[in-house]
């Protein structure tokens, strides 16, 4: 009758302690007399039984007009299927007792007695300055909530509310953060593809960068397109000198010991004695001294670098002293000057 | 607008560390005694090219690639050799599910070819490719660098 316009929506798992404290102090507050359409506080018990966000059942009882007329059955009280149709509060107050037998909110027991203690008021009016308070405290307390309310966002109108709550929201959400744009659509779905579509537009300009000559293509096909191009032809590049590599080098001898001893960054130029080959290293291969000591120096390396098939370039140890006589070596620099040497034999 | 997350990073190791690697690999697949056949050489294209990748993936990040993980998974696999990875937190059973909802006709064709492309981007979401390819990319082009230049230094023309 009376309460029953009392008891706003309330979606599960709320707060109710503070809705039915709220209603009782309102209620005490002093024989307001409540239009079904004003939603007073988001009451614990019945609110949570109607399953509403606060903010909808505001909506809903604004725009219901005729609140008494239409109640529907309460026999789903305890399945929590109402209606959303707030008017059935009235009936609901009436049914207060089959609330009393819901374990669903301790504070539902609450809330019948003091629905009971107000069995006079017939009338329930609206009292704009309760509902304001109401709604505000309804607001605070959602954004007070953790976990996912994006859906709450959706059911508010005006767009100042939504961008106050999802930046509340944003705050206290451990995870995505999206905000929802003025004007856009609030949907959890689109939320989470606005978001991704936006992780992807960073990652296209990441690549564009990367990509020589993507930066001024516009549109993501094409971009795409061209970093598609770019790693094919990288990877037909490392083909083809994997190749010539395989086919320049029959016998390529690295002893890595010596390398893997020694690792660090520094690489240091290697000299080659009357050689005229240069590598075109921007690094370089380096080597400690031991490999060097080892080394059985060879004839000396007047010669050139003729590269046929036959040579073969050796690179290491004494290992490779082994591997004939018509190998050039090219032996680099003196030992004690560079710790670090390069060496390559022919 | 959506919270950046973190600065992606695709850092790439410097040249050395994929000279090294390389270099090691190579050495390895000297000791083979039918290395040097001139017969086979399309068997010895085939094995350096894949001896470069391995080096590549293994100097690029190890198993903190996804690229790399797919990479030495897949040469392992053909050498039967068992490789064990550091366990990771999201199977790729989940992106599937996920991956449903994520269409977008005009870039998924192309994802579809970057997943062919890149090593392991089958199981991997748009935005998680995405950022494996650029760091993919870089890893070949340095890549590319190093074997150039080593082509470069043996062969001098």
């Amino acid at each position: 009758m009376d309460l029953s316009g009392r008891f706003g929506a309330r979606s599960g798992d709320g707060v109710p302690f503070r809705e039915a404290a709220a209603l009782e102090s309102l209620h005490i507050g002093g024989g307001e007399e409540f239009r079904q359409m004003v939603p007073p506080e988001n009451a614990g018990g019945f609110a949570a039984l109607l399953e509403l966000p606060p903010t909808q059942a505001v909506e809903l009882l604004h725009s219901s007009s005729s609140s008494a007329s239409q109640a529907t059955t309460l026999h789903s009280l305890g399945t929590l299927s109402f209606p959303s149709n707030p008017l059935l509060m009235e009936r609901a107050s009436r049914f207060s007792v089959i609330a009393t037998d819901n374990q669903q909110n301790g504070n539902v027991s609450g809330e019948t007695t003091t629905t009971s203690s107000v069995p006079s008021n017939e009338h329930i009016k609206t009292e704009p300055a309760e509902t304001e308070t109401c709604d505000q405290a309804a607001v605070e307390k959602q954004s007070n909530r953790c976990g996912k309310r994006k859906e709450l966002d959706k059911k508010v109108k005006s767009s100042t509310k939504k961008k106050n709550k999802s930046s509340e929201e944003n705050e206290k959400l451990p995870y995505v953060h999206v905000r929802a744009r003025r004007g856009q659509a609030t949907d959890s779905h689109s939320l989470a593809e606005r978001a991704r579509r936006e992780k992807i537009n960073a990652r296209m300009k990441l690549l564009q960068e990367l990509v020589p000559g993507c930066d001024k293509i516009q549109g993501t096909a094409l971009v795409l397109d061209e970093i598609i191009n770019h790693v094919q032809s990288l990877q037909r590049q490392v083909e083809m000198l994997s190749m010539r590599l395989a086919s320049v080098n029959p016998r390529i001898d690295f002893n890595l010991d010596t390398i893997l001893a020694s690792e660090n960054g520094s690489l240091m130029d290697g000299s080659f004695n009357g050689a005229t080959m240069q590598l075109a290293w921007p690094l370089q291969v380096m080597e400690t001294e031991q490999s060097y000591h080892h080394r059985q120096l060879q004839q000396p390396p007047s010669q050139q670098w003729p590269f046929d098939g036959l040579n073969q370039p050796v690179w290491g140890r004494e290992e490779n002293q082994d591997h004939g006589n018509d190998h050039n070596n090219l032996m680099v620099g003196s030992t004690s000057l560079h710790p670090n040497q390069v060496k390559m034999e022919l | 607008m959506a919270s950046a997350d973190k600065p992606i990073n695709t850092d790439v190791p410097e040249k050395d560390v994929f000279t090294l690697h390389f270099l090691q690999s190579l050495s390895n697949l000297r000791r083979q005694n039918t290395f040097n056949s001139p017969e086979k050489t399309n068997d010895r294209v085939k094995k350096i090219k894949k001896a470069a990748y391995v080096s590549m993936a293994r100097a690029a990040g190890g198993t903190n690639r996804l690229w790399s993980r797919a990479l030495l998974r897949r040469a392992a696999k053909e050498n039967s050799k068992v490789v064990r990875f550091p366990r990771r937190k999201k199977r790729v059973t989940c992106l599937r599910r996920r991956r449903s909802n994520r269409r977008d006709p005009v870039e998924e064709e192309e994802a579809e070819r970057l997943r062919n492309l890149v090593p392991g981007g089958g199981g991997m979401e748009t935005s998680k490719l995405m950022e494996e390819t650029a760091h993919y990319i870089k890893c070949l082009s340095m890549q590319v660098k190093v074997m150039q230049c080593l082509v470069d230094g043996l062969a001098p023309k």
